[in-house]
């Protein structure tokens, strides 16, 4: 699948979701491999190539800023911070593959829809 | 929490008595596919990625023909539980390096305000650690009895 900088952010951010969870399900009982959270860590550098620099840059910002730098949308809704988003970004035609960021917070928006 | 509130994020759609899957990658194909057919995820290749990340970092493969799946992804609108049940077993690398015959898939929103996901998690392992719980899911046939036996 060729995929699009907007899923490879995605990735990149889910990589990061998990990373701060692994003490916690290690805790719970599951099985997580020294090897295994630095193969992660390689899966993410190995992804922040295949994403422009200003792009990355943009994201870690956020990260940065906000902790999450990808937020949902559901309905029109930015669950970032509950702004409604205008009609015609709700009506984008490539919101799934566009970075679109929200007016209200500047995060990174995905469609949920 | 309590593992009776695997209901509220488990439903009659969402239970698979018999998977057709023979591997671990096909199981996990079938379990998203779920939620896909429900319109509840319109990417599941995001939720694949991230499954087969988590696996490489460690099996979800806990022992006793038990995996549980699990990762908080960007593109799950809340928190989903999927079970399926293959009777044949599928190869799983589990810790014990027996096969699985029951999987319970878990997929989190990046955040939820009341993260509940976690101590789900927490509690599900509980509830499979008992040898009883484990031999009922094998056995049980519909919907309504793995609802009675997970509010027994
Ligand atoms: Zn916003």
């Amino acid at each position: 699948m060729n995929k699009n900088q907007l899923d490879l952010l995605v990735a990149l951010q889910d990589i990061d979701l998990m990373l701060k969870e692994l003490d916690d399900v290690k805790q719970l009982g599951f099985e997580v491999r020294t090897e295994g959270a630095e193969a992660l860590q390689r899966a993410r550098e190995e992804l922040t190539q295949k994403i422009g620099k200003p792009l990355l840059g943009k994201y870690e910002r956020l990260r940065a800023r906000y902790k999450r730098a990808i937020v949902p949308v559901k309905g029109d809704t930015c669950l970032g911070c509950f702004m409604r988003l205008p009609t015609y970004l709700i009506t984008h035609k490539d919101k799934h593959n566009q970075i679109i960021t929200c007016e209200g917070c500047g995060r990174i928006l995905y469609w949920l829809e | 929490m309590n593992i009776s509130d695997l209901l509220s994020f488990l439903s009659e759609d969402r239970f698979i008595p018999e998977l057709k899957a023979k591997t671990k990658s096909e199981a996990l194909e079938e379990l998203t596919d779920i939620l896909v057919d429900a319109n509840l995820i319109r990417n599941k290749h995001l939720i694949l990625e991230m499954l087969h990340r988590r696996e490489s970092v460690g099996s979800t493969g806990i022992g006793h023909g038990i995996a549980i799946p699990h990762g908080r992804t960007t593109a799950a609108p809340e928190l989903i539980i999927v079970f399926g049940r293959s009777s044949s077993g599928i190869a799983w690398e589990a810790i014990d390096g027996k096969p699985v015959h029951l999987i319970f898939l878990v997929i989190a929103p990046p955040h939820e305000e009341d993260n509940q996901y976690l101590p789900m998690l927490g509690k599900l392992v509980e509830f499979l650690h008992d040898e009883n719980n484990r031999n009922k899911l094998l056995e049980i046939k519909t919907f309504q009895e793995f609802e009675e036996l997970i509010k027994a």
